[in-house]
């Protein structure tokens, strides 16, 4: 073997050692991560938000469902077992959670603090059978981050468990944190401020997601049951417009972007469509902030055309 | 030597009976106090050992005994329920780890433990087949039942009526086998594992039934209107949760009422069991915070008392049946006077007689040591269930 080879060889057997232990570094930092599992889009974000690069936030669904409908398979829960911390939306969020076995050591309930404020819906289907008697299906209403004054405590929440998880790197939490309270504190005086300028105008909304929107704002908001994608069956048809003559509504929200055609025939009895997304599920652009931004925009229009 | 053993020997086969009771007699005062030892060894080392390891329990105020057996080895006395609020309550102090516990029902004879996850990690339990559970339904066994009823996993295992004449009461639920845990050598090996909410659903506070919404059979539907459809008990109930079901399992009522028979708390360290126990102690009118370590010292204390007064009874009873025995071979000698007095005419020494009499003695008591031995010799290797079963179950 001449020098060249010699000094070739060498450089190769350095570079490979110092990829080596490049590699060994990252695989170091990858296992001292945190491995969050969340139930939904909003608390991966403060998630995401609060830990930065110190963990690694998995939100378990498809991108395409609700994820409080999600229906997990036994390898789904056995990845879950695996997490550091789930991070729940508490008030009966994910109504998957009662039929799988989670470590309850593991479970962080983001809305704890606040569950006597959890806002009780009306029974649904009612049945009996057997011995049990009537039985009344009655839930709780979940989309809870919807009042901005909640999320920022739901974000406490998180950044509290994270705190407690990893104390050494609780400065790191506190400076993430800071902003984003700020940000929801913001969104909250926003909105606060819409729902004043508002005052009492009818809305409609095209799915019962809005009750903490409505209690917080003081909206004079009443829900249909439709799906933005799927276009309303005829007795959807008469539910609205019975509904149209006891709250006259001039404007519908609607989760996503609703079918055309729905939309003008919306528009042919005179509500007009707004998109005020509650992003349970991972947005496909944007963020959280973004996307809530565009939700008040969307408010603002009511507004301008009032 | 060996004359004196082989007449001896003779003697007592020809007089078995006799010899046969002092063998049983002297055998049996011998195994007492040798028996009574290696059992209150053997119940001390089992209650002591998952005593010392469970730090804490919160229960319903009342026999803390009946608790502690209960949730440490699933005897079938059973303590009052407590509801799921007890659960928050110890996460929301911080101060411990809650592990809930509902060991109400039983799998024919071996106990059915609803908890979480965090019970198996607590008693550093390792799962040798199949998985832990996951599902609602599914159930991991230990190495007993797993042994006993030959399940593998895949197989099911059927949740036992509380009552036999409860015609009324839920119906059995089969439970998938999705694991088996390794040998704990303890009464995990013999308990049916599966999630709390597992066992909620056996009590009938969860269920899965055909939509009601979609009944074809009229017949079956009482009553129907927007909010409200009442059928009758013809309605088809699940008695098996699997993945084509399990979507219309739901509970009713409100879970943090549910019951548990108890919680083990985990407290972060000693400062934070003494200011939960402090807590409970001043707090709470219905429930208790007991250190199992503590009751269970309190029960082996009355053991031993008792020990110390059955040893009194045994050497009264060994004094008294060295006293027959002693009766037994005088009065023998005093029968074989003639057949001494033979001995001695046919020329031989007393000393003689004296090692016939001694080599007599001798086997007696070497075949009632032998059955003594070997009868502790079983008793050991049984100590653990007749310790199970006389002081645990």
């Amino acid at each position: 073997m001449n020098r060249s080879n010699t000094y070739f060889a060498t450089k190769i057997i350095l570079l490979s050692s110092l990829f080596l232990t490049f590699n060994n570094v990252n695989a170091e930092v990858d296992e001292a991560k945190l491995n969050i599992y969340t139930v939904n889009y909003p608390i991966k974000y403060f998630a995401e938000s609060i830990a930065g690069d110190n963990a690694k936030v998995t939100l378990p669904m498809p991108g395409d469902i609700d994820p409080a409908f999600w229906e997990p398979k036994a390898e789904d829960v056995i990845g879950l077992q695996q997490a550091d911390m789930i991070l729940l939306n508490g008030a009966n969020y994910a109504k998957w959670l009662p039929k799988v076995s989670l470590p309850l050591f593991k479970l962080v309930n983001t809305s704890a603090e606040f569950r006597d404020s959890y806002i009780s819906l009306s029974e649904a289907v009612t049945h009996n059978h057997g011995s049990g008697g009537k039985h009344s299906h009655t839930g709780t209403a979940f989309t809870t981050w919807l009042d901005f004054s909640l999320a920022e405590k739901q974000a406490k929440s998180v950044f509290k468990a994270l705190s407690r998880k990893q104390p050494k790197l609780n400065a790191s939490f506190v400076e993430n944190f800071i902003p984003l309270q700020k940000a929801l504190l913001e969104l909250d005086t926003e909105l606060t401020e819409i729902g004043g300028a508002l005052n009492g105008e009818a809305l409609l909304g095209s799915h019962p997601v809005y009750q903490y929107l409505r209690a917080k704002y003081k909206l004079n908001l009443e829900s249909v049951h439709w799906e933005p994608e799927e276009a309303p069956t005829e007795e959807q048809w008469n539910v609205l417009t019975k509904l149209l003559e006891k709250h006259p509504a001039k404007w519908m929200l609607w989760e996503g972007v609703p079918a055309n055609e729905t939309v003008l025939k919306l528009e042919a009895l005179g509500v007009k469509s707004i998109v005020f997304s509650p992003t349970s599920n991972s947005p496909e652009t944007g963020d959280f902030m973004t996307i809530m931004h565009e939700n008040i925009a969307n408010l603002k229009a009511i507004l301008e055309k009032k | 030597m060996m004359d004196s053993f082989y007449l001896a020997w003779r003697y007592i086969v020809f007089n078995r009976i006799k010899t046969i009771t002092l063998v049983l007699c002297i055998s049996l005062v011998s195994f007492l106090p040798f028996a009574l030892k290696i059992l209150l060894n053997e119940s001390e080392h089992q209650l002591m050992s998952r005593a010392i390891t469970t730090p804490l329990l919160v229960g319903a105020k009342g026999n803390s005994l009946d608790l502690v057996m209960n949730s440490l080895y699933f005897s079938k006395e059973k303590p009052d329920f407590i509801s799921m609020k007890a659960i928050e309550k110890v996460m929301d102090s911080y101060l411990a780890v809650p592990i809930p516990l509902y060991t109400r029902f039983h799998a024919r004879e071996y106990p059915i433990v609803g908890t979480t996850l965090d019970y198996f990690e607590f008693r550093k339990h390792k799962v040798a087949e199949g998985r832990s559970f996951a599902m609602l339904g599914e159930s991991l066994i230990g190495a007993d039942v797993a042994a006993r009823l030959n399940l593998k996993v895949g197989g099911s295992i059927l949740s036992s009526p509380e009552n036999l004449f409860d015609l009324a009461g839920v119906y059995p639920l089969k439970m998938k086998v999705v694991g088996i845990l390794q040998k704990t050598n303890s009464v995990d090996d013999k308990a049916v594992f599966v999630d709390l909410k597992t066992t909620w659903v056996i009590q009938g506070l969860g269920h899965g039934h055909q939509d009601v919404k979609k009944i074809a059979d009229e017949s079956d539907v009482l009553s129907r209107s927007d909010k409200l459809v009442t059928t009758s008990t013809k309605i088809k109930q699940y008695t098996e949760i699997n993945v084509d079901n399990l979507g219309s399992f739901h509970f009713h009522g409100d879970p943090s009422i549910y019951p548990l028979t108890a919680i083990i708390a985990v407290p972060n360290d000693k400062k934070s069991a003494t200011i939960l126990s402090g807590r409970y102690l001043s707090e709470q009118k219905n429930q208790q915070i007991v250190r199992p370590k503590k009751v269970i010292e309190d029960l082996l204390g009355n053991i031993f008392q008792i020990k110390e007064f059955i040893d009194a009874v045994v050497l009264i009873v060994a004094i008294a049946m060295v006293l027959a025995i002693f009766l037994v071979f005088s009065l023998s000698f005093r029968l074989r006077q003639k057949e001494i007095s033979t001995i001695l005419h046919l020329g031989c020494s007393r000393s003689t007689v004296v090692q016939l009499i001694g080599a007599e003695i001798l086997i007696i008591a070497v075949f009632s040591g032998m059955l003594c031995f070997s009868s502790l010799l079983v008793l050991q290797y049984f100590q653990g269930e007749i310790v199970h079963q006389l002081f645990i179950s």
